[in-house]
């Protein structure tokens, strides 16, 4: 199993098929005032291990939702969920989260925070402190390292969040809009390190976003979701070249994946704009 | 924040260096001079008034009769067994009564089956004025210290548990949230997560416990003693020694000022992230 996420996502043996992430015909069904909602209706996808997948759709399609389950954060669910071949029931330390507020512990330290998760798998804290300071580097906040995080901007904070969710050494990183709070600037080049990041830590990541640029920029693989109950509109491969960086999205091949997505997403608008006014 | 500030101070600095000082330095001086004068001058009003023949010096004596007879009161020694008898009680209780409701506190709101146990009584038991229990208190405990605690304990615990209660519920769940994921255990999550979400909101409980519990100390102690502050108030008043009841009532005000100054400042190295 550990070859196989060691390798590059373009290069996943075939001979090893299981996929990191096996989501088959998941539902997902709210009570909200006697009312039942469907968030997600029979869903399936894989993830292939140290595959990098953006699921883009609309507010309210219920890609956050069921990122939560996929974490083990949302209980009642239908349908099944394997996370590197076992069942999810509960949070694991072999899934990290990052979610769209950074969440950091405003009582510790940018060091500390990072810490906490080794400290809590029974490392000693002079092991978690090595692994926090080593992460800290690789997100370029050592000048902050005993900062607290409410003196911190929204990138850094969230920067830190990143490196505390990876300090568990986790085989999947689930990524819920973490750069949705971010100024476009900011994004951008959050954007950047987590494409350099990801190229060093090889876990699988799935990240979940409704802008479109971002998915295209990071993902191997965008999967775009329909509003209302979600499900997967289309599959989009993305077969621009690695490393790679923001710049591509003034590339042609670039601009004609997006043009793909934007087309289907449209379409996709319309009819549920046009349903909405019929019912 | 800071920023805003230091700009206008620029400003500020830019316009003195014209040589005309702004109207808002000159105002703040001029409140700096009328807080000064505030007390001396309420001081000296009183004085006058009590002197002047117009009201009844015996019921309303001067401010310097009122520090003669603290200056008695001090020199006789009754002053420091009184002060010490009386901070015995609020701290004991204060301490007592805040530990349990901290303990409390995090049990039902963090357990709902404690809570359904315990907050419908809570809640029946806290609006009762902790002065209303002093009759029954005299019956259970006589004149006993045990008594002057047990109204303090009760004061103090009820604030304190709602106040806890409310920021262990409060605490934001996306925290819990982050902290589940990186498979923080149940102990930890209520030493490392709860209990330091909730610490602001317990820190305000204890704060207001702080003047509460001098409150109730006024009840234990009017329930009959033989040593405290407002005891030596009640005696003064039976001898119509109106000095010394307002010395005692200025001892209680200082003595409580300082204890909720004291742990003001306490509280805020308490939060200290913030």
């Amino acid at each position: 199993m550990k070859p196989a996420l060691a390798s590059s996502p373009a290069s996943v043996e075939p001979a090893r098929k299981q996929p990191a992430i096996q989501v088959s015909n998941l539902s997902i069904v709210f009570d909200s005032n006697r009312r039942q909602i469907i968030a997600v209706d029979r869903l399936s996808f894989d993830v292939a291990p140290g595959e990098f997948v953006c699921i883009a759709g609309p507010s309210g399609c219920g890609k956050s939702t069921m990122l939560n389950t996929i974490a083990g954060l949302e209980v009642p669910f239908e349908g099944d969920i394997l996370v590197e071949g076992s069942r999810v029931y509960s949070p694991r330390p072999d899934v990290g989260m990052v979610f769209q507020q950074p969440h950091l512990f405003p009582w510790k330290s940018v060091r500390r925070n990072i810490a906490h998760g080794p400290r809590m798998l029974g490392k000693s804290t002079t092991e978690a402190n090595a692994i926090a300071d080593d992460l800290i580097a690789m997100v370029g906040l050592k000048r902050f390292a005993d900062a607290y995080p409410n003196t911190l901007s929204g990138g850094m904070q969230q920067r830190v969040a990143i490196a505390r969710a990876l300090a568990n050494r986790p085989r999947v990183l689930l990524m819920d809009e973490p750069f949705g709070a971010l100024d476009a600037q900011t994004r951008a080049v959050m954007q950047d390190n987590l494409l350099e990041l990801r190229d060093r830590i090889k876990a699988t990541i799935v990240f979940v976003t409704h802008d479109i640029d971002e998915a295209i920029v990071l993902a191997d693989r965008v999967l775009i979701m329909s509003a209302g109950p979600g499900r997967v509109l289309r599959e989009v491969a993305v077969k621009l070249p690695r490393p790679r960086s923001n710049s591509i999205m003034v590339e042609p091949t670039y601009l004609a994946l997006k043009k793909d997505c934007l087309d289907v997403i449209r379409a996709e608008g319309l009819r549920a704009f046009n349903q909405s006014d019929a019912s | 924040m800071q920023d805003g500030t230091s700009a206008r101070q620029e400003i500020a600095l830019r316009i003195d260096g014209r040589g005309r000082r702004p109207d808002s330095v000159r105002l703040r001086r001029l409140n700096i001079l009328v807080g000064a004068l505030s007390l001396p001058l309420f001081v000296g009003l009183w004085e006058l008034v009590s002197r002047s023949g117009a009201v009844n010096m015996v019921l309303f004596p001067p401010p310097t009769v009122v520090a003669a007879a603290v200056l008695e009161w001090m020199r006789s020694g009754q002053f420091f067994g009184d002060l010490l008898a009386s901070l015995f009680r609020v701290t004991a209780g204060f301490i007592v009564g805040g530990a349990l409701g901290v303990l409390l506190g995090i049990l039902t709101g963090q357990f709902p089956v404690i809570s359904s146990l315990l907050s419908p009584l809570f809640h029946i038991l806290r609006p009762i004025p902790p002065i209303a229990f002093v009759p029954i208190v005299i019956l259970w405990f006589g004149l006993s210290e045990a008594g002057k605690l047990f109204l303090v304990v009760w004061g103090v615990f009820f604030t304190v548990w709602l106040s806890t209660h409310i920021g262990v519920q409060k605490v934001d769940r996306g925290l819990i949230r982050a902290a589940l994921m990186l498979g923080t255990p149940r102990r930890q999550m209520l030493q490392e997560i709860v209990l330091l979400g909730a610490l602001p909101y317990i820190v305000v409980g204890l704060r207001t416990a702080v003047s509460i519990s001098f409150y109730t100390l006024v009840a234990a102690e009017l329930a009959g003693t033989f040593a405290g502050i407002v005891y030596r108030i009640e005696i003064a008043q039976q001898n119509l020694q109106t000095g010394q009841v307002m010395g005692g009532l200025a001892a209680l005000g200082l003595i409580s000022f300082l204890a909720d100054r004291l742990f003001a400042a306490l509280a805020e190295r308490t939060v200290w992230w913030r």
